[in-house]
């Protein structure tokens, strides 16, 4: 049989198969991937934009959290402030109950709590990054503001609503607790309750119990501070073990897209050995092959 | 015995013979790289014998011609080859293009609607603030961006095929107008009965580089050549070239006709135009229908969730993205609104309320097209593109490898040996030598001859 003299023919198609397995190997390992564009692997392609959404989403989670972080630990640190003072207006109730008091006591200690008053009112209007933090979700102006003729001289402006953020995937958490449900609760309302504990001392005509009974709705409305406000605590408590879960999640979804896209280093590294030795073969025999023609012999044979 | 007059002539014809194979071999050692030649060789023959009695002396050589080493069979399944493979590659190459518009990591559409919807819940952790909200007014203008760009970059793409497609039908015209005109020199010469292989490589070298770039079927039949493409339009008819025309239809897309004025276009299969058609008319459009449903269907489910929410101003939201359906939808993608007070991102009015950020963001999952969801469905784009691709560099790799061993054959058959020529070289020399050896011992003889009544 006729062998084919073309030999160039196979040479270079051997050439242009080790370079371009190469040239694969050498992109591998300067990207670190495996699928440098979808023809490499379709699926893994397709996976990817799944995975980086999915990435993307974590990392976004977890701004989200470090975001609400700090307002839900600057509410539950002023409303602390606010139940230490609530606190005292009780001890002074107590103290201003005492029948031995004379009225002019009695009359500094109700001073002293209508200053507590105001205090607790500048926490229920606590600001926080131009928002009010209590005032429900109409946050952008105070949610109490003085009026004569509301229970306690203070009226609730804000309303009733709770915003959500997203946490982790198909979860929310609710980010505020409205005044509503913290200072001026229906039948727990704490300026109500303070002012009316001011009245009681105020009055020379008081009786003990009678102080004493307006000390005890200022205790209801203490009772219901503290229990609305545990919800700050407990968020703060839940976003802290969200983001530790986001951190693992974060690391697990890096390796599952190193997996997918990723490419073996040794294995990248072993390829491109292989791809430059079978070059080099291919050159080497091309080289022994073009040596050997008859006409290089010719002149010889002409010449004896 | 013809005398030695006669072994004079037969020495003559010997020279003559072993200086046709020289020339033949010449020749061949001379088209050693050239394309489509198809290697030669003389044929030799006995002259007829001369009788004296019982003696049959030999008559000497004589050239009866110059046979072309060729496998028409061959040939043909090369140019069958061709077709495939030059179509595997002119799809392959037009799909790489195509390809750069799908990335699959941390840019294009799959990356912006991913931001897109990390910005609304960044939103949602400070509804009222203006920077958050203007920053999802951008991402939504990024998001957008990235369909209408993708989509007319697709469009652009078809437009280069399209200018593509016209010029190769130009350069079929011109090699069937060569091979027409081949054929009939081809006509000519064998008429005379003169050798014709050089005009019959010539023009499987033409047909050849015709499958390059469209289907082919060729019957021939002696000298006569009939080439029609795959679907039987006439292409050739010995000394007649049929000229395809390109005309552009109602959307401004070349269509192809036939020298008979019928639309061919989606008959072609096979060549470069087979490949660049098949992107421009199929795969292509398959994508722009695909990135306008998605494009169209996430526009849409954001819309509705945006109008269900209320804006800093307390109103009611209106649209989010212009409107947009059907095709072209992708393309034309853009933001309703400039101004970030108007995002709905409340529910109940306050300026403070993120209670629809929730209904927005939940578009993210839901099936806003074939039942996917918005990356989803990019991700599925990617996945076609990638295995278009993939598939096509698998038949391409298949296509060439035939084709090399194909051709591989074909050399084996009709390639020119360096090796062969140098030893044919090497006998017609020596054989041209003893030749000429034997006109001088004749002369020698003849002058004894002549001679021999001389006196000395």
């Amino acid at each position: 049989m006729r062998i084919s003299p073309d030999l160039e023919q196979l040479v270079l198609s051997a050439l242009s198969v080790s370079d371009q397995d190469e040239q694969t190997a050498l992109q591998q390992l300067t990207t670190g991937r495996r699928v440098n564009q979808a023809s490499d692997d379709p699926a893994a392609a397709a996976a990817e934009v799944n995975i980086a959404y999915q990435i993307d989403s974590c990392d976004q989670y977890q701004r989200s959290i470090s975001s609400i972080g700090s307002e839900l630990e600057t509410a539950d640190s002023s409303l602390n402030s606010a139940v230490t003072a609530i606190q005292s207006a009780i001890s002074l109730g107590v103290e201003g109950a005492n029948s031995t008091l004379s009225q002019s006591n009695r009359n500094t200690i109700a001073q002293e709590i209508s200053g507590i008053s105001q205090q607790v009112l500048s926490v229920a209007n606590l600001s926080y990054n131009g928002h009010y933090v209590f005032a429900g979700t109409a946050d952008a102006q105070p949610p109490y503001v003085t009026n004569s003729s509301s229970p306690g001289g203070v009226e609730y402006q804000g309303n009733d609503d709770v915003n959500s953020v997203e946490i982790e995937p198909g979860q929310s958490i609710a980010v505020n607790q409205p005044g509503s449900q913290l200072f001026s609760a229906a039948g727990a309302n704490v300026f109500e309750a303070l002012s009316d504990l001011v009245n009681a001392l105020e009055d020379p005509n008081s009786t003990s119990d009678q102080i004493g009974s307006a000390t005890n709705e200022v205790r209801n409305a203490y009772d219901q501070l503290t229990s609305a406000r545990t919800f700050y605590g407990n968020t703060v408590d839940q976003i802290t073990s969200t983001q530790n879960f986001l951190g693992n999640e974060s690391i697990q979804l890096s390796q599952q897209q190193n997996n997918t896209v990723g490419v073996d280093m040794n294995v990248a590294a072993t390829d491109l050995t292989n791809a430059e030795e079978a070059r080099s073969a291919t050159v080497q025999a091309a080289a022994t092959v073009n040596d050997l023609s008859l006409m290089d012999y010719l002149s010889t044979i002409n010449a004896s | 015995m013809s005398g030695l007059l006669g072994t004079m002539w037969i020495a003559l014809g010997g020279l003559e013979a072993q200086q046709a194979g020289l020339q033949t071999s010449t020749n061949n050692v001379a088209n050693l790289n050239t394309p489509g030649y198809t290697r030669e060789r003389p044929i030799f023959e006995e002259n007829d014998p001369i009788i004296e009695g019982d003696i049959a002396f030999g008559g000497g050589v004589q050239v009866t011609g110059i046979q072309s080493l060729r496998d028409n069979l061959l040939d043909m399944q090369i140019s069958d080859e061709t077709q495939q493979q030059s179509q595997a590659q002119a799809y392959v190459n037009a799909m790489n293009q195509v390809q750069t518009l799908f990335p699959d990591d941390t840019s294009g559409i799959g990356a912006q609607i991913s931001a897109f919807f990390q910005s609304l819940n960044n939103l949602a952790t400070d509804p009222s603030d203006l920077t958050l909200r203007q920053d999802v007014l951008s991402s939504a203008n990024n998001m957008a961006s990235a369909f209408s760009s993708t989509a007319n970059q697709l469009t652009q793409t078809s437009q280069q095929l399209d200018l593509d497609v016209q010029q190769q039908v130009q350069q079929v015209n011109q090699i069937t107008q060569q091979i027409a005109a081949l054929n009939t020199q081809l006509a000519e010469v064998s008429s005379t009965g003169q050798d014709y292989a050089s005009y019959l490589d010539q023009r499987t070298n033409l047909i050849q580089q015709l499958s390059g770039l469209i289907d082919v079927s060729q019957v021939t039949d002696g000298t006569s050549l009939t080439l029609t493409t795959k679907q039987g339009t006439a292409l050739v008819v010995d000394g007649n070239a049929y000229a395809l025309s390109t005309s552009p239809d109602s959307n401004g897309v070349q269509q192809i006709y036939s020298a008979q004025g019928n639309e061919i276009t989606s008959q072609i299969s096979g060549g470069s135009l087979g490949g660049i058609l098949q992107t421009r008319d199929e795969t292509i459009p398959a994508l722009q229908t695909q990135l306008d449903s998605l494009a169209s269907g996430l526009v849409q489910a954001l819309n509705t969730a945006h109008q269900m929410g209320t804006d800093l101003n307390g109103n009611p939201g209106g649209d989010l993205f212009q409107p947009i359906t059907g095709p072209g939808a992708a393309a034309s993608m853009a933001v309703a609104i400039t101004d970030p007070a108007l995002l709905a991102a409340g529910s109940d009015g306050s300026s403070g309320s993120s209670g629809n950020i929730a209904n927005l963001t939940a578009v993210a999952s839901q099936f806003v097209s074939d039942g996917m969801t918005p990356s989803g469905a990019y991700g599925n784009l990617v996945f076609q593109v990638g295995t278009n691709i993939s598939d096509g560099n698998t038949e391409l790799n298949a296509s060439t490898a035939m084709l090399q061993q194909l051709q591989q054959q074909q050399s084996s058959v009709s390639g020119v040996s360096l090796d062969e020529e140098a030893s044919s070289l090497l006998l017609y020399q020596r054989a041209y030598q003893a030749s000429a050896e034997a006109i001088t011992a004749v002369n020698q003889m003849l002058e004894t001859v002549i001679n021999m009544g001389a006196q000395t």
